[in-house]
């Protein structure tokens, strides 16, 4: 993987806007960039757009004016490769298929050659050891995100989207899983582009926070998270972490305080 | 999401109707009507040979019918999905072809394909491939889009979609149309051979009522709902082990609603299709104009021609003489259907017991039978009614149970706390929720019905359409076959049409998040 020049790529969004048939304009203009094997997190109030800007990242959506660069080349072209993968907000899991049946049909789908002895080291990763054999119907909703994160994680993309990927993980699952999981993608060398509702994991987990208005989406503040790597326990709940929490949070109430100047139609 | 009986259920009630059955005989033994258990099972020993080799050849005719019927119900659904603008037009035209007489078509088949298997193997398939399409292109559309961007999202297209996300999606629904084809395909048989075959249980029917000859009647009855009901419980285990779970009870097709294109534009598209198809095959296929009939001359017959009126008139009487049979019979079926569904659910322990079984019977081929309520009821209305009332009966048991059944636990938890009683939560919480099952049922039975009362017509009572189909059929009056074949179909497709609409504006009262 690693002798792929572009890998990681790096994510550049230049007017990146979004208004649907049905006139809700969910994304306004927005400029991003994601760093070759950086990660960054988007936070923003339940409904300002989040999903709808890591979609048309993804090339799942079309932008109505603006464009993604992936390595400098459409989403389209990546996707085409299979270069990034989505860990979408609803874990969407195939019913008929086990957790490893899950994970091997996006190997399959991605052309990745199979593993078994892989896909059980990132099941257990995720916590799901002993849960290789089992119908997702029989997981609880937690256990099916973390499939849906192994999932993702299985094809080694060049580029991860995660869309609120521990929102139904109980707390200390979370901090288990945002102290292993960035261990992986740093070892790969993975851009990540995360959606978290948690500010505080946002800190923990990035290298940069967008802060979001309300609906339609634009970006208030964008805040370096300066924290050295790795970032144990202790870093997480350093004073300089929780002085970046608190600058996100004033940021977020700015962006409540002051919205955009199309009102609210929800 | 399956009927969850008693064990036992099925077997008490099946014993219990044997011997009702075999009671009945006993008390109506002067009256020459009735063979009971026994008296069949002694001629079943007597001649078992022959009914063995009457068997085989329906049993084979109907299983081609089944996989070609089968097939080209995936082709259509697989053209609806891979081109989803297509899909009002495709399932149309496959409801046209659905309506279609059997009673005539039947006749025009076998002078098309003359002596030999065609007419049954042709009447099979257009049994079954309506009844799996629907269910499979429901099925097929019922994905999560989440699922779908899943796929996209690895960077693979509308065919890995179609392949691991719909295909597997859709396979429940497709064994549930499977299983309510398979009988489907043996009624289809044994109608074609009805219309002069060499072989088979359809011409032993005939000859059976022509010689008034009970016990085989009833044999042969009984022959064919142990088929049907054998097919049914073979393809709901095998599709078991293929899903690892009972298929779905499909109770009848759910209401096909695409928000493309305006509706008269489809149905516009549908006419100019069916029209344009089925003048295309007249005029290329170099058939016989004698019995061959396009668009126009049907036209030609029913407005143009010097005796235009007469046909008009003939039509006319035989349709109204149709309707006093089939629409009290229809509302009867309809009706004892819902109402039985609701009182089983009052009772609880009952209802466990009384779905496997009704779903078991709603798959005998009734029209078989028609042959008995003959013997029982006479070849006056009553008869007739009765037997329309019986096909739509099953099905619409079946599904109003199932609808009923189907109320949130949840929703029953919400009302329990507020102390409703059982009919308070009857009648404002099950009944709404048997809407949709009960109105799905009630569009399938349009042209169930009209196959039911055209076949009893012919076979038996002589009167209506189908002794005009049949009687024309003799005659070689083809002007007027073809006429009633296409009155037939169009009105069948009105009515279910109609029913449709009834169902849109109940649901928009009762089920609004079935409209989409
Ligand atoms: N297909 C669509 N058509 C019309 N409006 C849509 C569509 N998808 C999303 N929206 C609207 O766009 C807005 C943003 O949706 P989006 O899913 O991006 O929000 P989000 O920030 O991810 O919210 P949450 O944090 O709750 O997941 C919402 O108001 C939503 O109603
Ligand atoms: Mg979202």
């Amino acid at each position: 993987m690693g002798r792929d020049p572009d890998h990681p790529p790096a994510v550049v969004c230049t007017g990146l806007a979004k208004t649907f048939e049905d006139g809700t304009e969910a994304v306004r203009p927005v400029d991003l960039t994601v760093g070759a094997g950086q990660t960054i997190a988007l936070v923003g109030p339940s409904g300002c757009g989040k999903s709808t800007l890591l979609r048309m990242v993804a090339g799942l959506e079309a932008p109505s004016a603006g464009r993604v660069a992936i390595a400098g080349r459409p989403p389209a072209e990546t996707l085409r490769r299979a270069g990034l993968a989505v860990a979408f907000q609803d874990p969407s899991l195939l019913p008929w298929r086990t957790v490893r049946g899950n994970v091997r049909l996006a190997l399959r789908l991605a052309r990745r050659p199979m593993d078994d002895a892989d896909i059980d080291h990132l099941l257990a990763l995720v916590g799901l050891a002993g849960f290789e054999e089992t119908r997702p119907a029989a997981l609880s909703g937690g256990m099916r995100q973390r499939a849906a994160i192994a999932r993702a994680l299985s094809t080694r993309p060049g580029l991860l989207l995660l869309d609120e990927p521990f929102g139904a993980v109980d707390d200390l699952t979370r901090r288990q899983l945002a102290r292993d999981l960035p261990r992986l993608w740093e070892a790969r060398g993975t851009t990540t582009l995360l959606v978290t509702h948690s500010v505080s994991e946002a800190v923990r987990l990035s290298d940069r926070v967008i802060v979001l208005s309300p609906r339609p989406a634009r970006v208030v503040a964008e805040i370096a998270i300066g924290l050295p790597r790795p970032r144990t326990e202790a870093i997480g709940e350093s004073a300089q972490a929780a002085a970046l929490t608190r600058q996100i949070f004033a940021a977020l109430s700015d962006g409540m305080a002051s919205p955009a100047t199309a009102g609210p139609a929800s | 999401m399956t009927p969850q009986g008693s064990r036992f259920g099925p077997w008490i009630g099946g014993l219990l109707l044997l011997a009702g059955w075999e009671l009945a005989d006993r008390l109506l033994s002067d009256a020459f009507v009735l063979a009971g258990p026994v008296a069949v099972a002694r001629f079943l020993m007597d001649e078992g040979a022959l009914m063995g080799r009457a068997l085989a050849v329906t049993l084979g005719n109907a299983a081609v019918g089944f996989v070609i019927g089968n097939l080209a119900a995936l082709a259509l659904a697989g053209v609806a999905v891979v081109w989803p603008r297509s899909e009002r037009v495709v399932t149309g035209l496959a409801l046209l072809v659905f309506c279609l007489p059997l009673v005539a078509t039947g006749p025009i088949l076998r002078v098309l394909f003359g002596p030999g298997p065609g007419p049954q193997i042709t009447l099979a398939a257009l049994a079954v491939y309506y009844t799996t399409l629907i269910p499979l292109l429901v099925g097929l559309r019922a994905v999560p889009d989440t699922w779908v961007e899943l796929v996209r999202s690895t960077g693979r297209g509308r065919l890995a979609v179609l392949v691991h996300v719909r295909a597997m999606a859709a396979l429940p629904a497709l064994c549930a149309g499977l299983q309510i084809a398979a009988p489907a395909a043996f009624l289809g048989a044994m109608v074609g051979e009805f219309t002069g075959a060499e072989r088979g249980m359809g011409v032993l029917t005939i000859r059976a009522m022509r010689a008034l000859d009970v016990p085989m009647t009833w044999s042969l009855a009984t022959v064919a709902t142990a088929v049907a009901v054998l097919a049914y419980l073979a393809l709901g285990a095998l599709a078991r082990r293929v899903l690892r779970a009972p298929p779905p009870v499909i109770l009848a097709a759910p209401s096909v609603r695409s928000k493309q294109g305006a509706a008269w534009r489809d149905v516009a598209l549908v006419a100019a299709l069916a029209l344009g198809g089925w003048a295309a095959v007249i005029g290329l296929g170099g058939l016989n104009p004698f019995f061959a009939k396009g668009p126009g001359d049907v036209v030609t017959a029913l407005v143009f021609a010097p005796d235009a009126p007469e046909t008009r008139a003939t039509l006319g009487a035989a349709l109204a003489e149709t309707a006093v049979f089939l629409l009290p019979g229809y509302a009867a079926g309809l009706a004892a259907g819902a109402g039985l569904a609701v009182l089983l659910v009052l009772l609880p322990g009952v209802a466990g017991t009384v779905l496997p079984l009704a779903i078991a019977l709603r798959s005998v081929p009734i029209v078989t039978t028609a042959p008995l309520v003959v013997l029982l009821l006479g070849r006056g209305a009553l008869g007739t009614i009765v037997l329309v009332a019986v096909m739509v009966f099953f099905p619409t048991l079946v599904a109003c149970l199932h609808g009923l059944r189907q109320t949130p636990g949840q929703v029953l938890d919400v009302f329990d706390s507020f102390a409703a009683g059982p009919v308070t939560r009857l009648i404002r919480l099950r009944i709404p929720a048997m809407w949709p099952a009960f109105f799905a049922a009630a569009r399938m039975a349009v042209p169930a019905s009209v196959l039911a009362v055209t076949v009893v017509e012919w076979l038996a009572t002589g009167s209506g359409m189908g002794r005009l189909m049949a009687l024309s059929a003799s005659l070689s009056d083809y002007d007027m076959l073809w006429s009633c074949v296409v009155v037939v179909s169009v009105l069948a497709a009105l009515g279910y049409a109609l029913v449709g609409a009834v169902e849109r504006r109940v649901l928009a009262v009762y089920a609004p998040e079935q409209q989409t």
